[in-house]
């Protein structure tokens, strides 16, 4: 115990006399966190719209004003015809264009359904989903809005047997991506400067000839490994606060759940990632082979493999795989229900079992693997 | 493996100690044992093997086989007994350069487990013996070159080791410093610690008890300093001229000069001849006849420099798997 704590002491010493270390652990989070929250947006707002009015009624007139009273469209444009569509898309005017068929109002006076047809630019996929979400959204409500109406005016309760197909969004119900993205980048960065931190650790023991007088102290390699691991956690812990804090206070994320079991998950999580960074330096042979080991696997699979931007249920299986094999997908489960959802422990206890043993099994093999005699 | 009835008394007992590095064998078969209480000296050129072996020693290399017993524990198989008895200074600065002097000692004193209580008078004592008192705040990053090695001895022995393992102590410290360190090793010494030491400088192996000799990975001379300057065949003569260069030649051209070293602006010259003056005579003669103004040409001491330059040649550097005709390792 005396001699982690002399470890831990000595580390500590090595962060804080280090300027560099210091900006990388402590400013770049925050620019990061900056830098993402604002930059990776996936909400769409005021989508360029053109509107190709084929029917000139009062109710096509209403649906082009519901379209234009929400958020989501802008309508820049009236087109004459169908053959202007495919310009409109080459020269990027608009990213969408909503058809209204000859008929349509006749449609819905009748109680049939309108139809509508909604062209969508798809060179950017992101945008084109959420705006075909978006208006298929719309002609529903709208819809809705119509049969309500005429139900009104027959005298009929439609509450009682009428039909509706409703989606609700839960848990963020604006779509917010900053909801979506900060307790995801709480995962991304902590593992960023975590794994990168520990890469270096040993190996630069090695390149300063310290190791050997290590090697020379009665002390266990497992000692080791935990004295070099505390104050990381320490510097971590409050990585966790400070993004946590931000992501609360200016980007309005909810937290919904308990903060002791997410301050217990964070502690399992870092010490994850301080163990994948060991398992780096035991056997990395310098610095540099180090450092790019560490980005190869803390921040791909955080970004990548994590769940963190894409759906993990969207990438091919083999990947899924290689998923299960980075702390960053489990820890991604448990910041958004965390704080999304509000789920407990019964709901995250598969992933907190699966950092847990995560952490020991990191531990005990960068200390199996660093060899103590060359 | 059966041990000698004396290993009580045996600091060092190396039995055919060998270190492969892919195609090169480091270390060779190295079989050696050091009393207790001594200061040994290990020289030899660079790249003989002189770290590996003692890296070997300190419980940081692993060996390709063989062992060797520290107070009769194997470092193979029982390093963690040997580890609490030794110190080990390497040839780089091994501490750490952000940290101070002081925290650099105490951090060696908490993990090398020094009583808490005695702690702080250790590194205090260890500071004014060193002469670093003054500077125990300063990072060791800007210590001079001779005061960083004296801290790197002060934390090697805040664990109070019976024995020290130096990887060349001085190398890269000026002269004053280096009298400095070795003042202090004798103070060890005193205390009955027992140093291996290794060098590349033959006025420091002049001081150790005894001294050997490796190259190309073995021990190929063990004796005291004096033994081995007992071995140069003939004496050696020291000649100051007005120009050394042109001496040369001249002097060649005698049968019984040996061979002639360059000293600062001196010859020495190995001759082998009789103590009664009479070579010397026909120096000076021969090199005033040449034109040269003699200052003097006198008989001097042997020095292991001139050991080593006439010795080495002359012991055949064994071959590799040639046993029989190995190298002359006196006991």
């Amino acid at each position: 115990m005396r001699r982690i704590l002399a470890i831990a002491r000595k580390e500590f010493l090595h962060i804080i006399r280090d300027k560099r270390t210091l900006i990388a652990v402590l400013a770049m989070p925050l620019l990061q966190l900056f830098l993402f929250a604002y930059a990776v947006s996936f909400d769409v707002k005021d989508i360029p719209t053109a509107v190709l009015d084929q029917d000139h009624s009062v109710a096509s007139r209403q649906y082009v004003n519901t379209l234009q009273q929400s958020n989501y469209f802008k309508i820049t444009q009236n087109l004459g015809a169908m053959s202007q569509v495919d310009g409109v898309f080459s020269r990027s005017e608009d990213v969408a264009v909503v058809v209204l068929p000859p008929g349509f109002g006749d449609a819905i006076t009748a109680g049939r359904p309108g139809p509508v047809q909604v062209l969508i630019d798809g060179a950017e996929p992101n945008s084109a989903q959420l705006g075909q979400a978006y208006a298929t959204g719309l002609s529903r409500v709208y819809g809705f809005k119509v049969a309500t109406d005429q139900a009104d005016a027959k005298g009929v309760n439609l509450a009682g047997g009428g039909l509706s197909a409703l989606t609700r969004v839960w848990y963020n119900p604006e779509g917010s991506s900053s909801a979506f993205l900060v307790p995801g980048l709480i995962v991304l960065l902590l593992t960023i400067t975590t794994v990168q931190q520990t890469a270096n650790t040993l190996v630069r023991e090695k390149e300063q000839g310290t190791y050997e007088q290590l090697v020379v102290s009665p002390i266990k390699r497992i000692e080791l490994m935990v004295g070099k691991v505390l104050p990381w956690a320490g510097i971590a812990a409050l990585q966790v606060v400070v993004i946590s804090g931000i992501g609360l206070v200016v980007f309005q994320v909810p937290f919904r759940g308990s903060v002791v079991l997410f301050a217990l998950s964070s502690v399992l999580f870092v010490l994850c990632a301080l163990g994948l960074g060991l398992v780096v330096s035991a056997r990395a042979s310098s610095i540099e082979t180090a450092n790019q080991l560490a980005m190869m696997i803390s921040f791909l699979p955080a970004f990548m493999l994590s769940g963190f931007v894409f759906p993990l249920t969207s990438i091919p299986p083999v990947l899924q795989f290689v998923s299960y094999l980075f702390p960053a997908r489990y820890f991604v489960v448990i910041t958004r229900t965390i704080f999304l959802k509000g789920g407990g422990f019964d709901v995250l206890w598969p992933q907190i079992a699966a950092l847990a043993v995560y952490a020991v099994v990191m531990l005990v093999l960068s200390s199996l693997l660093y060899r103590e005699r060359a | 493996m059966t041990e000698a009835p004396h290993t009580g008394e045996l600091a060092l007992d190396i039995r055919g100690l060998t270190r492969r590095f892919r195609e090169v064998t480091a270390v060779d078969d190295v079989t050696l044992t050091i009393p207790r209480g001594e200061v040994f000296g290990l020289v030899g050129p660079d790249g003989a093997g002189k770290s590996s072996l003692i890296r070997m020693l300190a419980t940081v290399l692993a060996p390709t086989s063989g062992d060797a017993l520290v107070f009769g524990r194997s470092v193979v198989k029982e390093a963690h007994a040997v580890k609490p008895r030794i110190g080990y200074m390497s040839q780089a600065f091994s501490l750490y350069g952000d940290l101070t002097v002081r925290e650099n000692l105490d951090f060696f004193a908490e993990l090398r487990g020094v009583p808490r209580r005695e702690m702080a008078a250790r590194a205090e004592r260890l500071l004014e013996f060193s002469g670093l008192t003054e500077f125990q705040k300063r990072q060791a990053q800007f210590l001079s070159g001779g005061m960083k090695q004296k801290l790197a001895l002060a934390a090697t022995l805040i664990s109070e080791p019976d024995m020290l393992f130096l990887d060349e102590p001085t190398t890269g410290v000026d002269p004053v410093s280096r009298r400095e360190f070795w003042r202090i090793i004798a103070g060890l010494h005193r205390q009955g610690i027992t140093v291996f030491v290794a060098t590349p400088y033959m006025d420091e192996a002049d001081r150790c008890n005894e001294i050997a000799f490796m190259a190309q990975g073995r021990i190929i001379l063990r004796d005291t300093p004096t033994g081995m300057k007992k071995r140069v065949p003939g004496r050696v003569v020291e000649i100051a001229v007005s120009d050394y260069r042109a001496a040369m030649p001249v002097l060649k051209r005698l049968s019984y000069v040996r061979s002639i070293e360059v000293s600062g602006e001196m010859l020495r010259t190995l001759v082998d001849c009789e103590d009664d003056g009479a070579c010397e005579g026909e120096m000076r003669a021969l090199l005033s006849s040449s034109g040269l103004v003699v200052e003097h040409v006198r008989p001097t001491a042997t020095d292991l420099e001139m050991a080593f330059a006439t010795l080495i040649p002359s012991v055949d550097l064994p071959e590799r798997d040639d046993r029989a005709a190995g190298p002359e390792v006196p006991e």
